[in-house]
């Protein structure tokens, strides 16, 4: 049995279904974040695991128990809030201490777990300072000392790294993910940045319009979306339209262009629209690299993104972008230059539509 | 060099003697007991006067037990308003006001024709006749002791802290009186303060219950005394001012409030 499981949970407000038909099991230790645009229902369900959102539906179990009504201060999960919540009137030390302090631990046990999470964070020493008296980056440190100083089953991070600058966010990023390792704490990670959810999970479960579109490790999700919902959200994808010419050859068009995709075209009809796509990462210039597929197309824009450079290329009606490596020998085309691009069958995904 | 604003200074002056002049006179006035000379003979002969002394001491612990009862009604009230309930905070609003649209005297008859039989006759004794003084002194000092802890509940983020506590294993009582109370500090100082000045003056209520208190005292001591009142006045106005100034103190001493702010 996984250590938190949720079946068929289901929240609505009113006539609005916010969460419908969620199932996922999470394992002991396991970071699973949940990613999906604003509205999608992913902090609605990290409410529900906390005890702050009651379910119309389903069940939540930690550790075999049943914990879908058992109110939140009863169950033992820790949980880190994208504005810090830090208790003004206390310290950082009285901060972290404060569950331990319900849960009426001696004061010296208090002390010397409140010492240990500042360690634990790279705070020694500040543990007399007030909320006010730290950094954004610093508070959301604390608050995690905090979740976590009274040992809960499960963590649960709602978009904690939002309200923080680019760098600090980055380098936050990866001390979270070390102290997640070290702990060995099962967590749950809400974000909107799909760069957070695939550099620190296990797993993700990518969520739209309130239900799960895919779970899947970050190479899974990146690499092999099951829908244009997962494949559009998830890094930049082309999308084109084709028209199937061969089924079984799985051989499509793409505005007059024959390419080849070497996935199943799951039964469909030739002369059939559909949607394919294509990583711009995956598509390089013909003659430096020769692969199964070769376009003719007309460079349209060249965008200058530091590490990479963004070409955007026309064929017909489809507009689509491919990227290349930076380096200061780079030969770049001209807007207007006709030129040649090449990418392997595996790179050419043909989509099914969202639920 | 700065250019003085003429008339920004012209109407301070004018805003200034218009609220300093009739204060001025009083306390002139006050100092004339004596024939000739300015004396505090009217100070000295207020307060060695016992009724004055039992009628502050009487009405200072009015006042404490309106700030307590007070807070303890209106705090959970307003906390629950702003976390469960956003939708019934303009009738809650709407209901702390009225005391600005019934009049006391409208309230205290509403409260002798009640509370003076049974099955609540709460005139009949002293205690009980305090008790409804406290209460009636609660009413009238609603509008401001709601609006202080709705102000202070607004400058914190309500919500979060109350859930940040819950998953940290603590109860209402707890969140209440560990977190909530303690960051609604100069809110609740204000509203005290407010309530006291409000009850430590007010008339009507204690005197159609007829209790010994300050106000009462004023109003009597206006009707034979000439000096005494206007030495009175001062004191009480002294005694606003020392608590408005102890609002600002208190609350320049407390700590930011912000849940976002620090240097990232």
């Amino acid at each position: 049995m996984a250590f938190l499981e949720l079946t068929n949970v289901r929240k609505s407000f009113g006539q609005v279904n916010a969460v419908e038909s969620f199932d996922l099991k999470v394992e002991r230790g396991e970071l699973v974040s949940f990613l999906g645009p604003s509205g999608c229902g992913k902090t609605t369900t990290l409410r529900m695991i906390a005890g702050f959102e009651m379910p119309t539906d389903g069940s939540i179990t930690i550790n075999g128990a049943d914990i879908t009504y058992v109110p939140p201060n009863k169950r033992n999960v820790g949980m880190v809030f994208q504005s810090y919540a830090l208790f003004p009137n206390m310290t950082v030390a009285d901060n972290i201490g404060f569950g331990l302090k319900i849960a009426k631990k001696p004061s010296s046990e208090i002390k010397k777990r409140a010492e240990e999470m500042l360690a634990l964070i790279h705070m020694p020493g500040l543990g007399n300072r007030y909320p006010y008296q730290l950094s954004g980056g610093q508070q959301q440190r604390v608050a995690l000392a905090r979740a976590l100083a009274f040992s809960p089953q499960v963590l649960l991070l709602d978009e904690p790294l939002s309200a923080l600058d680019a760098k600090i966010r980055v380098s936050l990023r990866g001390e979270i993910h070390s102290i997640q390792q070290k702990l060995g704490i099962t967590t749950i990670y809400v974000t909107h940045d799909q760069e957070e959810a695939l550099s620190m999970s296990d797993r993700v479960v990518v969520m739209n319009n309130g239900h799960i579109e895919q779970i899947g490790t970050p190479f899974e999700i990146y690499n092999f979306p099951k829908t244009e919902f997962v494949a559009q959200f998830v890094g930049t994808l082309n999308t084109l339209t084709a028209e199937v010419r061969d089924a079984a050859d799985k051989r499509l068009v793409v505005d007059g262009q024959e390419i080849k995709s070497a996935h199943a075209l799951d039964g469909a009809q030739v002369g059939e629209k559909v949607t394919v796509s294509i990583r711009p990462e995956r598509i390089s210039f013909y003659g430096e690299i020769q692969k199964v597929n070769t376009m003719n197309c007309t460079v349209e824009n060249i965008s200058f993104l530091g590490s990479i450079v963004r070409i955007q290329v026309r064929t017909g009606a489809n507009v689509f972008y491919m990227d290349t490596f930076n380096n200061p020998f780079l030969e770049l085309p001209k807007i207007g230059d006709k030129i040649q691009i090449t990418f392997s069958a595996e790179a050419v995904l043909v989509l099914r539509q969202s639920a | 060099m700065k250019k003085i604003n003429f008339w920004a200074w012209l109407w301070i002056v004018l805003g200034a003697v218009y609220f300093f002049l009739p204060l001025y006179g009083t306390l002139d006035f006050s100092l004339r007991e004596q024939r000739g000379v300015l004396s505090f003979l009217a100070y000295q002969n207020v307060l060695n006067d016992p009724r004055f002394r039992d009628s502050f001491t009487f009405s200072t612990l009015m006042a404490v037990a309106t700030i307590i009862v007070g807070l303890l009604l209106i705090v959970p009230t307003a906390y629950w308003v702003h976390l469960r309930l956003p939708q019934a905070r303009p009738i809650v609003e709407f209901i702390t006001l009225l005391p600005f649209v019934v009049p006391a005297i409208v309230l205290v008859f509403g409260f002798i024709r009640i509370y003076s039989g049974p099955p609540l006759a709460l005139t009949n004794s002293t205690t009980t006749t305090n008790a409804l003084l406290m209460f009636g002194y609660m009413v009238v000092a609603l509008p401001y002791t709601y609006r202080s802890v709705d102000a202070g509940l607004r400058a914190i983020d309500v919500r979060t802290l109350t859930e940040a506590a819950q998953s940290l294993g603590a109860g209402w009582f707890t969140i209440l009186f560990r977190i909530i109370f303690p960051n609604l500090r100069v809110a609740l100082l204000s509203g005290a303060f407010l309530t006291f000045a409000i009850v430590v003056g007010e008339f009507t209520l204690a005197n159609l219950l007829n209790r010994p208190a300050f106000g009462p005292y004023m109003v009597l001591l206006g009707q034979d005394r000439a000096y005494e009142p206007a030495a009175l006045s001062i004191m009480s106005f002294a005694l606003t001012w020392a608590a408005i100034g102890l609002i600002q103190l208190l609350s320049r001493g407390a700590p930011e409030q912000s849940q976002l702010g620090g240097v990232h």
